[in-house]
């Protein structure tokens, strides 16, 4: 395999290329020459004005369903749609059939992802089977290439139990993801609760509901000096939380998912199943200071929560339908179409450094001789997402039919090129 | 004139001309339930569907009667006797049922948004009869219409709503309607069944206590405890809830003016309002009914294709 990439913005801190437009040539799965002009010869040409090159991109918190419900998504399919959406690391949730807490269900991911261009990392779950009662063998799945530990969509409710998970990780610095959620608190709860929900005769959840878990979880990692990431965090309430923890040398961390930053609770006003999600989409203003804590750097990583659903399960009754939506084709082009103004050093920061850095997965830099990870994508691109953008076995977006910006040309990983032509 | 909706989903959706309209063209219907013969010729061979997926008794019967007194075809279908319990879908359901060329459908469900989601992928019209905690739009027009027939009008009136405004889809289509035509609005009861977001989200007063709110209203509308819609423990007795909100004889006595009252019925009798109160002459629950019949007729003929003369 040899692959010539023309004129090519380098965004990488740690690459002496840094900010520079260079030729790179790749042989075999590495970077074999980084010049202001090369020759291409044989092999692949990429060359499109506007072209950037990152490290590639890491998603945190995605959900492929496979074992159990490969009618959602499968290893094969979700690997599809990370490398539409530039990712070449996806960190997959527990939430399988059977769930992912024994190192069997680990080394079948692992396994069944070793020839699939994107890397598939699999997260394993803290309590047996997710349910919140009694550790799971984190520290076996640990050696079997579990990277962080989480119940993923059934977040730990006893304070008691996460207290232990967040003691136990720490003999292999293990981190914990939390998604903030009292579930104990209006159950029944289908959107935000708020001027909306009220309006709409739909029971409401209230922001307070993923504030309390933060809280409490902050006070449980600073007891145990332990490692807790949140993830899908949606109240700036949280945020403030979570930043003032840090401040205080707290090991807490966060991400936010793309679709709390472009949807709000008002966009519900038509019951859109696609919509639902958990935690719910909050008000305008919370959405608008979600954006800016983005900008402001609070916000450490992007999570797509990338839920598949098949049509059965989203086209019905509002309160019957399952609560996710796909996100990893679209993530990137929702990023750059809410906030254009960040420049995309930031954004490969957020997409893929920082997460790197936070779980410890070892990206190469873009440099000559380094095992090219790539991710190409062109910021300044305007298209209209469609049906033929997505890769993923479901459906279940929001996004289709509408204007964006910024878009991925394609991934380079483990030896593969992946590239969305013709689209 | 013709309303400007192809469906009845809610209160939410309508204008204040649409409401006008099927209120004045109630009355019509009102004489002509006062006939010897009641019954018009006005959707002969138009077939409604009454697809009842939540139990009722009074609004059936009401929607079945209407449906009847206007020469329709009528079919219905309750979901305890149906296919949903081997698993169908709603959608497979109404697309079975219109493939048997059904105009209209009557529906009431438990889901809120179930009727919206359901005018969104077939193409018949809609009137929703109660969905989830959201609306129950006929039942806030024949309250509109009671209020109307007793107050002369709705612009500037003080309605009062009582009792359970969390579970209640009466309350909700009550405040969209009454708003629309220029009624002040406040709802009374125990924090626990009121939204917290009630006066930001309607612009109406919250009351906790009954008797001030009773004071200030012309017309209380008392809900029914909606005990088989709480599955979280929201007050502590039903014997507490008639202490502190039950309507009682000594407290109308001592609010020291006549005030209208109304029940969407059914009554829970001895909880929310006594007997004594329910049955005496203020209270005017047997005339909402009446009415009922008029107002359905008046959606039914309008969504079925009937034109208002404009005079």
């Amino acid at each position: 395999m040899k692959v010539t990439i023309k004129k090519a913005r380098i965004i990488d801190p740690s690459s002496p290329h840094h900010l520079l437009v260079k030729d790179i040539a790749i042989s075999d799965g590495t970077v074999s020459a980084i010049e202001d002009e090369l020759d291409p010869g044989e092999g692949t040409v990429m060359s499109e004005p506007g072209l950037h090159v990152s490290p590639g991109w890491i998603d945190i918190f995605s959900n492929f369903n496979d074992p159990g419900h490969e009618y959602k998504e499968t290893l094969e399919s979700g690997a599809r749609a990370a490398a539409a959406g530039g990712f070449t690391d996806v960190m997959v949730l527990p939430n399988t059939k059977p769930v992912i807490d024994v190192k069997s269900i680990v080394e079948y991911v692992v396994q069944r992802s070793h020839s699939l261009p994107v890397s598939i990392i699999p997260i394993g779950a803290v309590t047996r089977n997710a349910e919140g009662r009694e550790l799971a063998e984190m520290y076996d799945m640990r050696n079997s290439g579990a990277l962080a530990f989480s119940d993923g969509l059934y977040p730990v409710q006893s304070a008691g139990i996460l207290v232990k998970a967040l003691q136990y990780v720490k003999a292999f610095d293990g981190v914990i993801i939390q998604v903030p959620d009292d579930r104990s608190i209006a159950p029944q709860g289908l959107i935000n609760e708020g001027i909306i929900s009220t309006r709409l005769g739909l029971p409401g959840k209230p922001s307070m509901a993923e504030e309390l878990v933060v809280a409490r979880d902050i006070k449980l990692a600073r007891y145990t000096d332990s490692r807790l990431h949140f993830t899908g965090v949606s109240s700036p309430k949280s945020l403030e939380y979570i930043k003032r923890a840090k401040e205080s040398g707290i090991r807490v961390t966060c991400s936010v998912t793309p679709y709390h930053l472009f949807f709000c609770d008002e966009d519900l006003l038509d019951y859109d199943t696609n919509l639902k999600v958990n935690p719910p989409l909050r008000t305008k203003s919370d959405m608008m200071a979600l954006r800016r804590a983005v900008a402001e750097d609070v916000i450490d990583c992007i999570a797509t929560h990338h839920l598949p659903h098949e049509y059965d399960s989203k086209v019905l009754e509002f309160e019957y339908a399952k609560n996710g939506m796909i996100g990893l084709e679209s993530a990137y082009a929702v990023l750059k179409t809410v906030l254009p103004e960040l420049s995309e050093d930031k954004w490969v920061k957020l997409l893929s450094l920082n997460a790197a850095a936070i779980f410890g997965l070892s990206k190469p830099k873009l440099a000559t001789g380094q095992v090219a990870s790539l991710t190409l994508f062109n910021p300044d691109t305007r298209f209209m997402f469609t049906e033929k953008h997505l890769r993923s076995k479901s459906r279940n977006s929001p996004f289709l039919n509408k204007e964006m910006q910024g878009k991925v040309k394609g991934i380079i990983n483990k030896g593969s090129v992946v590239l969305n032509e013709n689209n | 004139m013709q309303l400007s909706t192809k469906h009845l989903l809610g209160i939410r959706d309508l204008q204040p001309q649409d409401i006008q309209i099927i209120l004045d063209t109630a009355i019509q219907f009102k004489e002509v339930l006062q006939r010897p013969v009641k019954k018009v010729p006005s959707l002969r061979d138009i077939t409604i569907v009454n697809l009842f997926y939540e139990n009722s008794t009074r609004t059936r019967i009401s929607f079945e009667l209407a449906e009847k007194r206007l020469s329709a075809d009528t079919i219905n279908f309750a979901a305890s006797a149906s296919s949903v319990s081997k698993g169908e879908t709603l959608l497979d359901t109404v697309n079975n049922i219109l493939s048997m060329k059904v105009d209209l459908v009557v529906m009431r469900h438990s889901a809120s948004g179930a009727p919206h989601f359901l005018a969104k992928h077939i193409p018949a019209a809609i009137i929703n009869a109660g969905d989830g905690i959201n609306e129950h739009p006929t039942q806030a027009l024949l309250d509109a219409f009671s209020i109307r027939e007793n107050l002369g009008g709705l612009e500037g009136k003080r309605i009062a709503i009582i009792g359970d405004i969390m579970h209640s889809r009466v309350a909700l289509s009550n405040i969209y309607l009454l708003k629309k035509m220029g009624a002040e609005v406040m709802v009374s009861g125990p924090p626990t069944l009121i939204p917290k977001y009630m006066e930001e989200a309607f612009g109406v007063k919250v009351e906790y206590n009954l008797k001030k709110a009773l004071q200030w209203c012309d017309v209380a509308n008392v809900l029914r405890i909606q005990l088989e819609r709480q599955n979280q423990v929201l007050f502590s007795s039903l014997r507490e809830y008639n202490l502190a909100y039950g309507v009682k004889r000594e407290l109308l006595d001592s609010i020291g003016k006549e005030i209208i009252l109304m029940h969407p019925g059914p009554i829970n009798r001895g909880v929310e309002i006594d007997s004594d109160v329910a049955d005496s002459k203020q209270s005017i629950i047997l005339q909402q009914v009446e009415n009922g019949v008029a107002v359905r007729m008046a959606v039914l003929y309008l969504l079925g294709g009937g034109k208002v003369q404009q005079n």
